[in-house]
């Protein structure tokens, strides 16, 4: 699989794509973290739990955004065609998925180490910049920037097994999105007992997120790792047993 | 080194390949031909593992597609014109499958020799015109230097002086001992490249044999083919 695996690796660094997603999130993070760190008033963001709704849009669109990376990762390769000489090079099709899983898992980790280091650096020098001291302890330093970072690594694998279901790029994209976006928002406003169990809500939680309605954070990567495992599974199963399109 | 028994595929009321049996021998190139929506992609698509068969069987060294160990090294093939990631260049993805493969980075630069790609290797996919794409497509069913070549349509987009050279090197192919089966419908082309021929139409085996039986008593490579499919047609 060594070899499937520097195969998927070149495949991310030799387009363009991953680099265009980069910066996506990275405008994003900016502009969210910005304009809650700028914007609200200051009695609004002195204690430690006001500040933590900040930092959180690092690992909420690190988590997002590794998850379209692994998406894309299999849907990129169906809508170019480029599956086709891919399989016909490793016809042994779960070697090509195991090696996708890893190689997007470590791109999805970079994703979520960049969102959470420039949500958590830029926050800090916003909130620094108007005098607001930095309340959050030691815990929550570490905690949400190292469950940030697991959140992506396990979200990407989600996405590629949704893609390789789906098999639609836009299909699967807006799958993603509504589901991150909407449906667990509607999830956890109306029934937050069965809303803390999903798969965002899991990711949250592993950041140490709102523990009065999320789960532990250990329960919450438990969780999510099995979320994780049961996406790749399906999508690997579907593809061993599908026609290639 | 190439067999199809009995070899059936559905999708759902449609039967796209019927009952196909045929074989191919080494050291000769063979024209694969039949009209539009005959059944001849769906059939490379089988023999290549892409799609499985409802029942039958297709055979490539003897095992199923899927199953051959180091598929690169022995068969080449080329299904659609256009499989490349508009974004990467004609090099980078020759790198990709030569990783995955085990090929030597050095074998890339020599395929992209080969079909006279090198100036333009290191520009993206999206900026390379039809007969580029043909000649990328190609250069990656070269990279494991295959003993057998299957190629779905690979005159098309080419210039004149593109389909003189792709046949000058299929027949040099041939002449090694290696295998080439090619789909076609420039009949035309196809008389002047192949040996053998498998003529199939709706999913079912028309004629299969050497062109010279076919077209003994003077007879065309065309007229042949449009008096079998015809038949088919009643």
């Amino acid at each position: 699989m060594t070899a499937q695996l520097r195969a998927e690796l070149l495949k991310h660094r030799s387009t363009f794509t991953n680099l265009g997603l980069l910066l996506g999130m990275l405008g994003l993070v900016l502009l969210a973290v910005l304009l809650h760190a700028l914007s609200l008033p200051a009695d609004r963001l002195d204690s430690a739990s006001n500040q933590v709704e900040v930092f959180r849009f690092g690992p909420l669109l690190g988590t997002l955004f590794a998850g379209l990376v692994g998406a894309l990762s299999i849907t990129g390769e169906i809508r170019h065609g480029t599956i086709r000489p891919t399989f016909l090079v490793t016809p042994r099709r779960g070697r090509v998925l195991a090696a996708k899983i890893v190689a997007s898992g470590l791109v999805g980790t970079v994703f979520g180490l960049v969102a959470v280091g420039v949500a958590v650096g830029v926050g800090s020098a916003a909130l620094a910049a108007r005098g607001i001291p930095i309340t959050l302890e030691g815990g929550d330093y570490t905690l949400m920037p190292a469950g940030g970072i697991a959140a992506a690594a396990l979200w990407a694998p989600i996405g590629l097994g949704l893609g390789a279901l789906l098999r639609s790029q836009v299909a699967t994209l807006i799958a993603i999105f509504l589901w991150l976006f909407f449906v667990e928002n509607l999830l956890i406003d109306f029934v937050p007992g069965v809303g803390r169990f999903a798969p965002g809500a899991a990711a949250a939680a592993i950041t140490g997120l709102d523990r009065e309605t999320l789960l532990a954070p250990a329960l919450g990567a438990l969780l999510l790792a099995l979320y994780a495992a049961a996406a790749a599974t399906a999508g690997v199963t579907a593809t061993l047993r599908r026609d290639v399109p | 080194m190439v067999t199809a028994s009995s070899l059936t595929k559905r999708f759902g009321e449609l039967v796209a390949v019927d009952g196909l049996t045929f074989s191919l021998h080494s050291g000769t190139v063979t024209g694969f031909l039949g009209p539009n929506g005959a059944g001849k992609t769906t059939t490379l698509r089988l023999l290549l593992g892409l799609a499985d068969p409802t029942s039958g069987e297709a055979l490539v060294f003897g095992r199923r597609y899927r199953e051959l160990d180091d598929p690169a090294r022995r068969v080449g093939a080329v299904l659609e014109s256009n499989d490349f990631h508009p974004g990467r260049s004609g090099r980078d993805h020759l790198r990709t499958l030569a990783l995955a493969a085990e090929i030597p980075r050095g074998r890339v630069e020599e395929v992209l020799e080969l079909v006279e790609l090198e100036p333009v290797a290191a520009r993206r996919v999206k900026t390379y015109s039809l007969g580029m794409r043909q000649r990328l497509g190609l250069a990656g069913a070269l990279l494991g230097d295959p003993e057998l070549l299957i190629l779905d349509e690979p005159a098309n987009g080419l210039d004149p002086a593109g389909v003189h050279w792709l046949r000058g090197f299929l027949r040099r192919f041939a002449e090694q001992g290696r295998t080439v089966l090619v789909s076609s419908h420039v009949l035309a082309e196809v008389a002047q490249t192949v040996d053998q021929v498998v003529i199939i139409d709706r999913g079912r085996l028309l004629t299969t044999g050497p062109l010279g039986d076919l077209t003994e008593r003077g007879r065309t490579l065309e007229e042949v083919y449009l008096e079998l499919t015809a038949r088919g047609a009643r």
